[in-house]
């Protein structure tokens, strides 16, 4: 992974010493509210319902052992004992005392982390594939890229500033598990003619409150030309996107009112007139780069173990984790191992510090010391060897890490909701609870194939409900927690948008409802292998509201 | 007496705008479209003037009259008003301005670190900024990712990079 040399080390320490300085001019009311808002929203800190809430930068996902350990450390000594990874790669302390907060980032500077541009109007984490250099469908690592975007956006003279937040995903996999289609600016990896790497650019796309995908504004971009294309397009949006009202105010909205076409002529524009003022990037730079992320010394390891599936071990427990929470790696005898933070009973995605611990431990001793972050909150184990994952699945069980549910519909990502967060309409952990006891057959679940239910407590969209399989946002009705439901969200192959059902319908029925869905599912799907995301697309919404609206459901 | 920072130096404001008196030592700045008025009246305005721009002003309407100006002030009427960096990144860069670069408005000193990042060497801050102390907030940083136009920190270089 990358290490810091002297001159990242010496940014974070002094980015450290001025959020110091600035929490202790709001603490002394030499800052208002108001001023100190958007300083410490540039450093992650939000105001919370309860508390502060922290958001840590993982950037693209990756961690080192030390690193975990370090998280570890922080939830166990300024919060309560706990963090709750998000869909964007980070992670989130909810009760953080503000006085500690400088603290907290000085220890996250020891281990070459950071909280810098995690929220607030600027260019945020750099978000990637999660099975990035193991994956084997892709065309390259997209990881120096992300790390050399990374540096580019980071306390961005001309960019700190901007209408609203910013998003940059990237991706070399045509399985796309980025989403760079839901992101302000999506960068996919492509090959040219002849063989070189380039990139296509998509701008616009987005969720919250108005939805929409991104479009493709350059089919090819070489190399070299990585950060001036950028640059071209934040200073389009910069100037021109809209700062009168915030929710008229990220690029897509932009893009929508000049058109695509427009947009792109503005972009190329740009990108021409300041192209020689903008940084180019070698190729040298980037091999340097590549470096960094080099593959860790596999073993050869003789490939006569029979193929993951086709064998049983007499152990039907481990043998439902394999084949869950496994997926193939591209080097021989290593496999990728998913850990899985959606425990019945549990938040999605919390993990405490004694897992975060132990996690790291076995990291150590069975993948490189490194872990990755997904966008579903779960973690990953890049690199374990097949030899060692009886005593693997051993482990994580004990830690609770090893429900095998994995793309299955208990694997539901959700945003913290009304429990932690001051702008949710409705609670989203409960309902996933509530979920979680429904559908607690395993069996079944398996039964049903992969089925993505994303959750979040309000418009904004943080559990990007929009792209969920099966799609469920909190809105408040006088008063009162509901819940409005979309099928045939997806994040990949191809994205799409979800359609809404019908009215929203009270808490108490949430899991009632899914579950009318899966029945027309079931009833409908054609053969074992259609997906349910697949029968939508195919048979479309109305099946699925006749049998959710035909009886008692008190619609409003 | 009202104070500004110039080139990392308190002074006193030379500068009067739209609907105040001038004073001996001081100068107006006329609001850009103002100023592009008078040219095109024909009544030039020699080598030295002053001119407003607001966030929604286009710089390139100015960029053929630089040669007219030593003074342009970018106004941040709002917290969190950005497109005043990337004006100034484009008078300094790509149209080649010299003169005298001025921020103004709902600005505090967590801001200027950036702002002479971007070409500015001027600073009219928030009335109650202290202004002693904000001269520190230069040095915030002393290395950065990115090119700047002041030369003070030290930039990753990139091998090979422009
Ligand atoms: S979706 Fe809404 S409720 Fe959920 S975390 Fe985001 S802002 Fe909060």
């Amino acid at each position: 992974m990358y290490r810091y040399d002297h001159i990242d080390q010496t940014l974070v320490n002094e980015r450290v010493a001025q959020f110091r300085d600035q929490t202790r001019r709001f603490l002394a009311g030499e800052l208002s509210e108001d001023e100190f808002r958007p300083l410490r929203l540039r450093n992650g800190l939000y105001i919370q319902r309860y508390a502060p809430m922290l958001r840590v930068s993982i950037p693209y996902g990756l961690l080192s052992t030390v690193q975990l350990r370090m998280l570890a450390h922080i939830a166990r000594t300024y919060d309560r004992d706990y963090g709750h990874f998000t869909t964007r790669q980070n992670i989130q302390y909810n009760w953080p005392a503000l006085e500690r907060v400088p603290d907290i980032l000085a220890d996250l500077a020891s281990v070459q982390m950071h909280a810098i541009q995690t929220s607030g109007n600027c260019i945020r984490n750099i978000t990637s594939d999660h099975l990035a250099g193991v994956a084997p469908d892709e065309i390259a690592d997209p990881r120096p890229y992300c790390e050399i975007i990374r540096q580019w956006a980071a306390l961005h003279p001309e960019f700190s500033y901007l209408p609203r937040k910013f998003k940059i995903a990237v991706t070399a996999s045509p399985a796309d598990r980025a989403a760079v289609e839901i992101h302000d600016v999506g960068v996919r990896l492509r090959r040219g003619s002849k063989g070189e790497i380039g990139f296509e650019i998509l701008a616009g796309g987005g969720l919250g409150r108005t939805p929409i995908l991104g479009k493709v504004i350059r089919r090819f971009l070489p190399e070299a030309d990585l950060l001036a294309y950028l640059t071209a397009i934040l200073r389009v949006y910069n100037r021109y996107g809209r700062r009168d009202n915030i929710h008229k105010a990220r690029i897509k909205i932009l893009l929508r009112a000049l058109g695509a076409e427009e947009f792109t002529r503005q972009v190329e524009q740009e990108f021409r007139a300041g192209r020689e003022f903008a940084p180019s990037l070698a190729a040298q730079e980037v091999e340097r780069m590549r470096g960094f992320f080099a593959p860790p010394l596999y073993q050869a390891i003789d490939d006569s173990t029979p193929a993951i599936g086709t064998s049983s071990s007499g152990n039907p427990a481990y043998d439902a984790w394999l084949r869950y929470n496994t997926r193939r790696h591209k080097v021989t005898g290593y496999r990728v191992v998913f850990v899985s933070l959606k425990k019945h009973g549990e938040a999605p995605g919390d993990m405490s510090g004694e897992q975060m611990d132990a996690l790291a431990g076995l990291a150590d001793r069975v993948s490189f010391g490194l872990v990755r972050v997904t966008h579903d909150q779960n973690l990953v184990l890049a690199d374990v060897p097949q030899s060692t994952l009886p005593g693997v699945w051993r482990e994580l069980d004990a830690l609770g890490l090893a429900t095998p549910n994995i793309g299955t519909l208990t694997d539901m990502i959700c945003c913290p909701g009304l429990d932690f967060c001051s702008l949710a309409n409705a609670g989203s952990i409960d309902v996933a609870k509530q979920i979680h006891a429904r559908f607690d057959d395993l069996d079944y679940l398996y039964d049903l194939g992969p089925v993505e239910i994303k959750m979040s407590g309000c418009m904004n969209a943080c559990g990007h409900h929009h792209i969920g399989h099966i799609g469920i946002l909190g809105v408040d009705k006088h008063g009162k927690e509901w819940y409005q439901i979309t099928i045939g969200g997806s994040s990949t192959g191809p994205a799409a948008l979800g359609e809404v059902i019908g009215p929203s319908v009270p808490k108490d029925q949430v899991a009632d409802t899914i579950a009318r869905l899966l029945e027309v599912y079931v009833r409908e799907r054609l053969g074992d292998h259609e997906r349910f995301v697949d029968a939508v697309r195919r048979i479309g919404i109305e099946p699925f509201q006749e049998r959710v609206y035909e009886t008692h459901h008190s619609a409003a | 007496m009202r104070r500004i920072i110039r080139r990392r130096e308190l002074v006193a404001d030379d500068a009067r705008y739209a609907g105040e008196e001038s004073a001996p030592g001081t100068r107006m700045v006329q609001p850009v479209a103002q100023f592009i008025a008078a040219l095109g009246a024909g009544q030039a305005s020699g080598s030295a003037a002053a001119v407003l721009i607001g966030p929604a002003d286009e710089v390139e309407v100015l960029a053929p009259h630089l040669a007219r100006l030593n003074l342009i002030v970018v106004e941040f009427p709002k917290i969190g008003e950005g497109r005043g960096y990337s004006q100034a990144r484009m008078l300094r860069q790509r149209y080649g301005y010299t003169g005298e670069l001025r921020a103004r408005g709902a600005i505090k000193r967590d801001q200027l670190f950036f702002l002479a990042r971007c070409g500015f060497d001027s600073f009219d801050l928030d009335p109650a900024e202290d202004l002693q102390a904000s001269l520190g907030s230069f040095n915030d940083f002393s290395v950065a990712y990115q090119d700047g136009s002041d030369a003070v920190v030290q930039v990753r270089r990139r091998a090979g990079a422009a």
